[in-house]
């Protein structure tokens, strides 16, 4: 133990009389490990971390394959995702595998407290919700299955631990008193406990509201949120499995449950084929998944991008570890003597090995240090970069660090610590002791050159494959950016106002989002102004199936559509291409002919050109019985809809004013300047139109595609960071690597300058000494970066794996670093005295 | 037991580079008593450090036999070595080889601390002795760059005995110090001698072998004269 202590009081002894050094090393070990850390912080949060309820492992989700015709509605995956109400009530009520079965779904409310409005998430939830979950509440009490009965009946809510402590200022007196949910009063029963979210992965929810209430909760969605329409998808539901069933033996078992309640749901459906009765019955499954980290359908967006950054730091650590290896291997050279010293006088190997896996330790442990302080920095950009703008607040992801995390670090500081202790350790395993103690300086074993020279090309191999992966996210952000969307971005603000906070009834809300408009246009320099119920590029997706006249759809068909509901001028305000027709006019209301715009990939499909489509005769639904009552009057060019990466789907535009309850909308201004300089003005002409209207989620629509992005611009950034970062320590390697060969070789180089060697022969001779290490770790980094360039395929948007230009630049790029780290050893090196050379031996 | 410390028989040693054969010892016979003082001379690439090298443990010979205390250490592994040196064997170099970071007293401590079981408080009671008998005790806080190259050499003297060896090797003691305190040096060694100390030194000043009571001269590998001072300086 007493050795122990003396080692490492003097491997702190050595860190505190060569701060340059120590200073390097624990930097760049802080960088490696701190952005492990801060990866790993988010990574665990989205991918790994399990709900905050009892028995997380016990809970599984339902996902379902087959046919389906109908309306769905979801907030991201696949329809198999969603079940209607009537089918979760079956599930819930003839299983026999399920200790409890919840529903829930997510909206956004008008929340009015203490007369202050605001836009809040809400999450719908089944009655036995909080029950399922296990979770007991922090104040008053949570909805029980008697607070979700009849439709209508029940206004009651439960608040967020976080809703209640940030807007309700942790008030203990809460429950039993009344807020407003879209302005109908509801009656809070209780906080949720600290530190649960909800059961949907990702999502913070300010109020739980009863399934029973979604009418009220989200009005315009009715129609397509039916309780009783078994054809109404837009429910998810989480089970909790009995004690000792498994999720296989629970999907096996509900396998006659789940055909059963098809071929009832069938008898529901008016007009069917065999063919499509066939493939409803006989070609579907019910999937039970584990569900312990809850359901998350960003969870497949972030997973690829997460892994692809937990790759790259883990490359970045390794770097760390090498770099680190070969700083601690120069330093070595010049511990020879002493090394052997210590060996002459008894030491045994053990013990020799021993003292400098302490050493390294204690660089580890500074570097860990650091790193962990660094992390929550780099993870909080992260943070920022993935969470939506003007929801930073409401981000279920923390840039903290835990104790997960904190056991990732050690773990990741003891196999970094090793990794680069190790190799001076065993530079001095067979020491040549009469031979070192004789010189009169130590110098490094030919073996600790080579390992050193290999060192450096593998740092120059990695730092090309992450420039690599980093070009290609760059490229691919600039594709994404640069792209046409169809529309207009450009000095368009857009922004939401929901006329039921104010205390307008939904049979209002049309009428006050066009006063709003009139109100905008009337602003000097807003150019045009309207609004949708289907924003752009904000991730949206409604649809509905149509019928086309003339056109008979085969069974598997697709004829679901895009359904946004616009005002008149939506079109000239984002610029969108007026193919054929006309736009809405204020003349295109309640119980004026029905008529609809429809885009350019739906008039190709069922009419060739955009003209022929004019005139033309659809309608919502499907069936021999339907209505054609929408007539088509004009056709707009296709726009990127749902997202930056959209293929352009067949779109049918509605009237905003023809709709029964259309609901709220997001509003858009195109604006003569810049767009930011007319938000105050807007913001004051809604306030005078009504001071209880509240203006939310107001920004640009080039900051709506900055949040569109957000996935690739964290990805661009963090691993053009990453490669910078490998970069700039490659070349540390480089640099450290080259001096000390210039200074072992001073006296070669006096004695040849004595001979006549110019200065440019020098330099020449120093850059040769990395120029094939370099070249080598090109020649095997390049095959390398193009095969695990071909893994990140799903990321990439307008540029191949692999890409040429791209590689060529990273070469060019490493080519430039090796040429600056090499610059001043040689240029010391041609600065040789060579009299002065030649007297120092 | 033998009154012999070291005795060496047809000790041979060569290096071998790329093809070439270097035979640095070539049937070396050297027996060192108890309690002796023996000096090794000889001209540059005679075989003398490699001698001392060998005779310390720190190299190993390519044939031959070596006995140290009656024990047969020629073919020792690694780990045996080390400890032999450490238990048996105080080393003083021409470079004196201390360590820069640590201070006097952990100079001198240093080869207690590879021996296991001995106590602190005996390392440190046999650190103070040490640095007393060579006058560096008021210098025990201070760093090696911190003293000059006498005192140096006198710490490395000090390291050399807080083990209480069998025998003192020193390789060119006087080598890297001016003459006075080469003097100083070697009345130092002389007093230990004195005191009963054995011990062998490389040099090839012929007035500090003077200081010696046995002299053995190198050549080619080979031990080409040896005798009591006295005999070899009436033979000259």
């Amino acid at each position: 133990m007493n050795a122990l202590i003396q080692d490492v009081r003097y491997a702190v002894r050595q860190l505190l009389r060569g701060p340059g050094f120590a200073i390097t090393v624990i930097v760049t070990l802080a960088l490696g490990i701190g952005a492990n850390s801060a990866i790993f912080t988010i990574f665990d949060q989205v991918m790994l971390r399990t709900l905050p309820v009892q028995k997380p492992k016990e809970l599984v989700r339902f996902e379902w394959t087959g046919a389906y015709s109908g309306s769905a509605s979801s907030f991201g995956g696949d329809t198999g995702n969603y079940f209607s109400w009537p089918m979760y009530k079956d599930l819930r009520d003839r299983n026999t595998v399920f200790a409890g079965i919840l529903a829930a779904d997510r909206s956004s409310v008008g929340i009015s407290w203490h007369d202050q409005a605001e836009n809040k998430d809400a999450e719908l939830v089944s009655g036995n919700y909080f029950d399922v979950l296990g979770l007991r509440p922090a104040l008053g009490r949570l909805m029980t299955v008697s607070d979700d009965t009849a439709k209508d009946a029940n206004p009651v809510a439960v608040l967020s631990y976080d809703y209640w402590k940030t807007r309700f200022t942790a008030a203990p007196d809460v429950a039993g008193k009344t807020l407003l949910i879209n302005g109908h009063p509801f009656t809070i029963l209780g906080v949720a406990p600290e530190g649960f979210h909800s059961a949907i992965g990702g999502y913070t929810p300010g109020v739980f509201l009863p399934v029973s209430m979604s009418d009220i909760a989200m009005p315009w969605t009715a129609p397509r949120k039916d309780l009783t329409n078994h054809q109404s998808i837009w429910l998810t539901l989480v089970a909790r499995l009995k004690p000792g069933v498994t999720a296989q033996q629970a999907e096996t078992t509900m396998e006659p449950l789940w055909y059963a309640l098809r071929a009832q749901e069938l008898t529901g459906y008016r007009t069917v084929s065999e063919r499509f009765k066939d493939k409803f019955l006989n070609h579907t499954h019910l999937f039970v998944k584990d569900d312990s980290t809850g359901f998350n359908p960003e969870r497949q967006d972030l997973r690829m991008p997460l892994l692809v950054l937990m790759g790259m730091v883990g490359v970045l650590a390794a770097m760390c570890a090498v770099n680190v290896a070969t700083l601690l291997l120069l330093r070595a050279a010049g511990r020879v003597r002493e090394i052997s010293m210590r060996y002459a006088l008894g030491a045994a190997r053990s013990r020799i090995v021993r003292q400098l896996l302490v050493e390294g330790a204690v660089l580890g442990v500074c570097g860990a240090i650091a790193g962990v302080v660094l992390s929550p920095l780099i993870a909080s950009v992260l943070v920022r970069i993935i969470s939506n703008v003007g929801d930073q607040d409401q981000t279920p992801y923390t840039a903290s660090v835990d104790l997960r995390v904190l056991g990732f670090t050690l773990l990741l500081s003891v196999a970094v610590t090793l990794a680069f202790s190790v190799a001076p350790a065993l530079q001095f395993i067979r020491p040549r002791l009469a031979e070192s103690l004789r010189q009169s300086s130590g110098t490094a074993s030919k073996r600790s050159q080579l390992f050193r020279k290999i060192a450096v090309g593998f740092q120059i191999a990695l730092t090309v494959l992450l420039l690599g992966g980093a070009g290609l996210f760059l490229r691919t952000l600039s594709n994404l950016r640069g792209q046409a969307l169809g529309f207009q971005t450009a000095h368009v603000l857009s922004w939401q106002v929901d006329p039921t906070l104010a205390g307008y009834g939904d049979d209002r809300t049309a009428q006050v989002e066009m006063n709003v408009l009139d109100e905008v246009r009337a602003i000097p320099g807003v150019l045009q102004a309207s609004g949708t119920t289907d924003p752009e590029i904000a991730g949206n997706q409604n649809g509905s199936n149509f019928t086309v006249q003339g056109h008979v759809a085969p069974e598997e068909e697709d004829m679901n559509f895009e359904i946004p509901c616009i005002t008149p001028g939506y079109f000239a305000t984002l610029r969108q291409p007026l193919l054929a027709g006309r736009e809405f006019t204020a003349a295109d209301v309640k119980g004026a002919p029905r008529v609809a715009v429809v885009n350019l990939t739906f008039a190709k499909r069922f009419y060739g050109t955009p003209q022929n489509a004019l005139g033309r005769l659809i309608a919502e639904g499907g069936g021999s019985d339907v209505k054609l009552d929408t007539t088509i009057v004009g056709v707009v060019g296709d726009v990127k809809h749902q997202n930056l990466r959209d293929t352009p789907r067949g779109t049918v535009y509605r009237p905003y004013l023809q709709q029964t309850l259309p609901g709220g909308m997001e509003l858009y201004a195109l604006t003569d300047q810049s767009p930011e300089t007319v938000e105050s003005m807007i913001r004051e002409r809604i306030h005078r139109l009504d001071s209880k209207l509240v203006v939310y989620q107001m920004r640009t629509l080039d900051e709506q595609m900055d949040i569109s992005l957000a996935n690739e611009r964290a990805l661009a950034f963090l691993a053009m960071s990453f490669s910078l970062l490998a970069l700039l320590m490659t070349a540390v390697g480089l640099y450290g690597v080259l001096a000390y060969a210039t200074a072992q070789r001073t006296r070669e180089i006096g004695v040849r300058m004595a001979l006549g060697a110019q200065r440019s022969a020098v330099v020449m001779l120093v850059l040769r000494e990395m120029a094939l290490t370099a070249v080598i770790g090109v020649a095997v980094a390049l095959p390398a970066a193009f095969a695990i360039s071909r893994l990140l395929t799903s990321q990439l948007y307008g540029v191949q794996p692999g890409d040429p230009l791209t590689l060529a630049a990273c070469v060019g790029v490493s080519a430039v670093m090796v040429v600056l780290a090499a610059a001043i050893p040689a240029r010391r090196a041609a600065s040789v005295d060579p009299m002065l050379a030649l007297r120092s031996e | 037991m033998s009154q012999n410390i070291i005795e060496i028989e047809q000790l041979t040693k060569v290096f071998y580079t790329d093809e070439i054969e270097t035979h640095a010892l070539s049937g070396v016979h050297l027996t060192i008593g108890r309690g002796e003082y023996v000096a090794m001379s000889g001209p540059s690439g005679c075989g003398k450090s490699t001698l001392l090298s060998i005779v310390g443990l720190l190299d190993t010979p390519t044939s031959g036999r070596y006995t140290l205390n009656g024990k047969e250490v020629a073919n020792l592994n690694f780990s045996d070595r080390s400890r032999i040196r450490n238990q048996e064997i105080g080393f003083i170099f021409q470079s004196f080889n201390l360590i820069g970071d640590l201070t006097v007293a952990e100079n001198v401590e240093l080869p207690l601390t590879y021996r296991s079981g001995m106590p602190a408080s005996e390392r440190k009671k046999k650190v103070q002795e040490a640095l007393e008998r060579v006058n560096m005790a008021h210098r025990m806080r201070h760093y090696p760059a911190q003293l000059s190259g006498g005192q140096q050499q006198r710490e490395a003297v000090a390291r050399a005995l807080a083990g209480s060896p069998s025998i003192l090797l020193a390789d060119e003691p006087t080598g890297n110090l001016d003459s006075k305190n080469g003097e100083a040096v070697m009345k130092l060694l002389q007093e230990l001698h004195a005191e009963g100390s054995t011990i062998c030194m490389v040099t090839h000043d012929p007035r500090f072998a003077a200081h010696a009571e046995r002299q053995i001269h190198l050549f080619d590998g080979k031990v080409v004269a040896e005798g009591e001072m006295t005999q070899l300086l009436a033979e000259v």
